[in-house]
């Protein structure tokens, strides 16, 4: 189905993606393929190679051969590919173009002009295979993370094509959004399809992957079955720069003793008068880093807007070291660290976007305390360079460094972990070991158990707006979180 | 299976209408607006023009939209000519020429929004086609219909981080414009290539005629809608030419 001899692409722009050399791999009908490595290693651009972006979409140097289904991809145009090649990306919020469900499910036949009568008989199998009744008739802006994913999928799915290409389409998503996708993969697998799936993620992709490329420095280092991929050790994993799969273990204890406490009171919070949020009373040590746990629609996200003092209705008060703080008030005390770190990077270079934090008057005193809290995040090499020009980890630490810089006591972080690697997840976890360090109160809301064993020593369970269940590890409490982490 | 894709008629959604006839009236009424004077008879038709986005939020349910559009139309058509009096003239000549412009692109700048509000994507994309228009212009324009929540999304995220980090304050506007645009439109160009890689794969450009899955198709409704648009145009006609 696939052929790939010794393919080389290098990126006009390597923003773009990163250079593959001398790629070597047949892939024969109805294989399940999963490509994994680090950041960087090249499985998405392997990817591309399969559904023709390269060379038709990304510009750049290409060498060697690539045929799918017979056809030359350095020749075949992209809606030649189409009806063979299926492909679902990262990111669910740029992969629809119209703004209803059932418009983009059709959307893709409509284009190579299908006769009316088979897309609609295509239409009405795609959603019964893929069980997306429920999601008829919805804007797509309405819908989750998950829900869009499956969208996307169906979209592809409606035109039959034998093979699907997936670029990390778990990254956004939450444990029961991945099982979902878990159950289209099976029934594309059935149906014979040949499936191609770049994942950091693995553990889902178990008893669905026939074998594994093993990608580094854009080469493929390992070719191995299915089976004998899965029978390597967590440890070779990290190793290999993987996301392994271990049942959850903590690895940070509370210190006891010595703790203020940070006090939430009637937090609350209405959508159309429905109730979203409602927590009575709720106490977190001080310096704590709170996992926030809970599944997709639980009501955590409110939480941490609440908490930081975004939403404009909610009710509640903080009380931290004595002093009440309420409502918008609360911006002053508590950062978030968004999903999409882009969103809150606005300055020019790393110096003037710690600066701009510093409430003190003269320059030279600002520079002094900016350049502290930037030698303390390991910025200091980085201070003339453009935040918009580093990698996802440091433009993560220098919204940080902001943080610090305007005296936030609480930081909140927003899945800080979706879509990365281990390398870059342990950063993360680094992260927020410095900021503990420093005294500060965190509270992490994420899917990823490996971060939260990494880094956590609290946790809250937030279940229907109200918190079910918190407190610091005990083997009980860890019992609940593995279980959760586990529950299929 | 019960889907939208199966309706061969416009529904309520669509405010039962044709999307070319829509198209008509959007243009219509913002062309009419901004270049007639009320003179003669056009002192008629124009108020009946100003009054049609409002009757259309009105059928759509948006009542916000519809006490908003109103309250500004009647604010921007009353005040000045009130204050006109009192004011020294160096006032009047900036703001009574703003208001006055602003007074005839507010009907035009609300059939626009109900244009998008009404038409979904494939929609327009159907009645540009069967209009011949080349897909070089449809494709582009299509993509607008999309984006403009896009952006609301991107822009209220962008609130939000700039709120916590309590920045960007009225008291500096071109910070403030800085801190927003800059942002915002580094998500908007990433989504956008995104999207066009995305739907390259789905074939977006093939040079085949488009499948159209949507109801198009003139009704009485339409019918309706063309000779108020046609009525309009030829007063308009009698009023520039023989000064009626």
């Amino acid at each position: 189905m696939i052929y790939m001899k010794e393919a080389s692409f290098i990126y006009e722009n390597s923003i773009n993606g990163a250079a593959v050399t001398k790629l070597n791999a047949q892939i024969p009908k109805g294989q399940a393929v999963l490509l994994c490595g680090e950041s960087g290693s090249g499985k998405t651009t392997f990817g591309r190679l399969v559904n023709g972006l390269i060379p038709s979409y990304y510009e750049g140097e290409m060498s060697g051969d690539v045929f799918v289904k017979g056809k030359d991809i350095r020749r075949a145009e992209l809606y030649e590919l189409a009806p063979f090649v299926g492909s679902v990306f990262q990111n669910p919020k740029s992969q629809f173009y119209t703004l209803l469900t059932d418009t983009e499910i059709v959307f893709a036949c409509e284009n190579l002009g299908i006769g009316k009568e088979d897309i609609l008989s295509r239409f009405d199998g795609t959603v019964e295979a893929l069980h997306i009744k429920r999601l008829l008739g919805k804007s797509l802006f309405a819908l989750s993370g998950g829900e869009k994913q499956k969208i996307a999928c169906a979209s592809v799915s409606a035109l039959m094509p034998e093979v699907f290409v997936l670029d990390e389409p778990s990254s956004n998503l939450d444990i029961g959004a991945i099982w979902d996708l878990q159950k289209i993969l099976l029934t594309w697998k059935a149906q014979g399809k040949t499936i191609i799936i770049a994942e950091h993620r693995l553990s889902w992709l178990r008893g669905i992957v026939d074998r594994v490329l093993f990608f580094e420095d854009g080469k493929i280092e390992k070719d191995l079955a299915g089976d004998s991929f899965w029978a390597i050790s967590p440890e070779e994993f990290h190793n290999m720069g993987l996301r392994a799969y271990n049942r959850f273990a903590p690895e940070k204890k509370l210190k006891t003793g010595g703790h203020g406490k940070i006090g939430l009171k009637d937090f609350r919070f209405s959508y159309k008068k429905a109730p979203v949020l409602n927590i009575p009373y709720l106490e977190i040590p001080q310096g704590a880093v709170v996992a926030v746990l809970g599944d997709n629609g639980a009501g955590k996200t409110t939480f941490a807007r609440c908490l930081c003092g975004l939403l404009k209705k909610a009710e509640g008060s903080l009380n931290y070291k004595g002093k009440l703080y309420v409502g918008k008030k609360r911006t002053t005390l508590c950062y978030m660290v968004m999903q999409d770190v882009n969103h809150q990077l606005f300055s020019e270079s790393v110096l003037d976007e710690v600066m701009l934090g510093v409430d003190i008057s003269t320059n030279t005193e600002k520079e002094k305390i900016a350049g502290e809290i930037l030698s303390a995040l390991d910025l200091s090499a980085y201070k003339d360079a453009h935040p918009m020009s580093l990698s996802g980890g440091q433009r993560q630490r220098v919204a940080i460094a902001g943080a610090i810089a305007s005296n936030k006591e609480i930081i909140v972080f927003d899945e800080p972990t979706s879509g990365l690697d281990y390398r870059h997840m342990m950063e993360v976890a680094q992260n927020i070991h410095r900021l503990s360090s420093l005294g500060k109160t965190q509270f992490i809301i994420t899917h990823d158990p490996e971060l939260v064993a990494a880094c956590c020593n609290y946790f809250i369970f937030i279940e229907n707006g109200a918190v079910t269940n918190s407190g610091g590890w005990t083997s009980e409490s860890i019992q609940v979180v593995a279980d959760y982490f586990d529950r299929v | 299976m019960d889907t939208v894709l199966r309706n061969t008629r416009p529904t309520a959604k669509q405010m039962y209408l044709d999307p070319r006839t829509k198209t008509l009236l959007c243009l219509t009424v913002s062309f009419i607006m901004f270049s007639g004077h009320s003179t003669g008879i056009m002192r008629y038709v124009l108020p009946c023009l100003a009054i049609f986005p409002l009757i259309a939020f009105v059928i759509l349910k948006k009542p916000f939209v519809a006490v908003y559009y109103g309250t500004m139309y009647i604010f921007s058509a009353t005040v000045p000519h009130l204050m006109m009096d009192y004011c020294p003239p160096i006032i009047n000549a900036l703001f009574a020429g703003m208001v006055a412009i602003f007074t005839q692109l507010l009907p035009g700048m609300s059939m626009f929004y109900f244009l998008i509000l009404t038409t979904t994507v494939s929609e327009f994309v159907a009645a540009m086609d069967s209009l011949h228009i080349s897909k070089k212009f449809t494709i582009p324009v299509s993509v607008m219909f999309r984006f403009f929540p896009t952006i609301r999304e991107e822009y209220a995220a962008i609130r939000d981080a700039m709120r916590l980090r309590e920045v960007g304050s009225w008291r500096n506007p071109m910070k403030m414009l800085e801190y927003r645009l800059v942002p915002l439109l580094m998500g908007l160009v990433a989504i956008g290539n995104e999207l066009s890689a995305s739907a390259l794969t789905r074939g977006l450009n093939a040079p085949v005629r488009r499948t159209n899955m949507c109801p198009i198709g003139f009704h009485w409704q339409d019918a309706v809608a063309f000779s108020f648009c046609l009525a309009v145009i030829v007063l308009f006609t009698l009023s520039a030419a023989l000064g009626w």
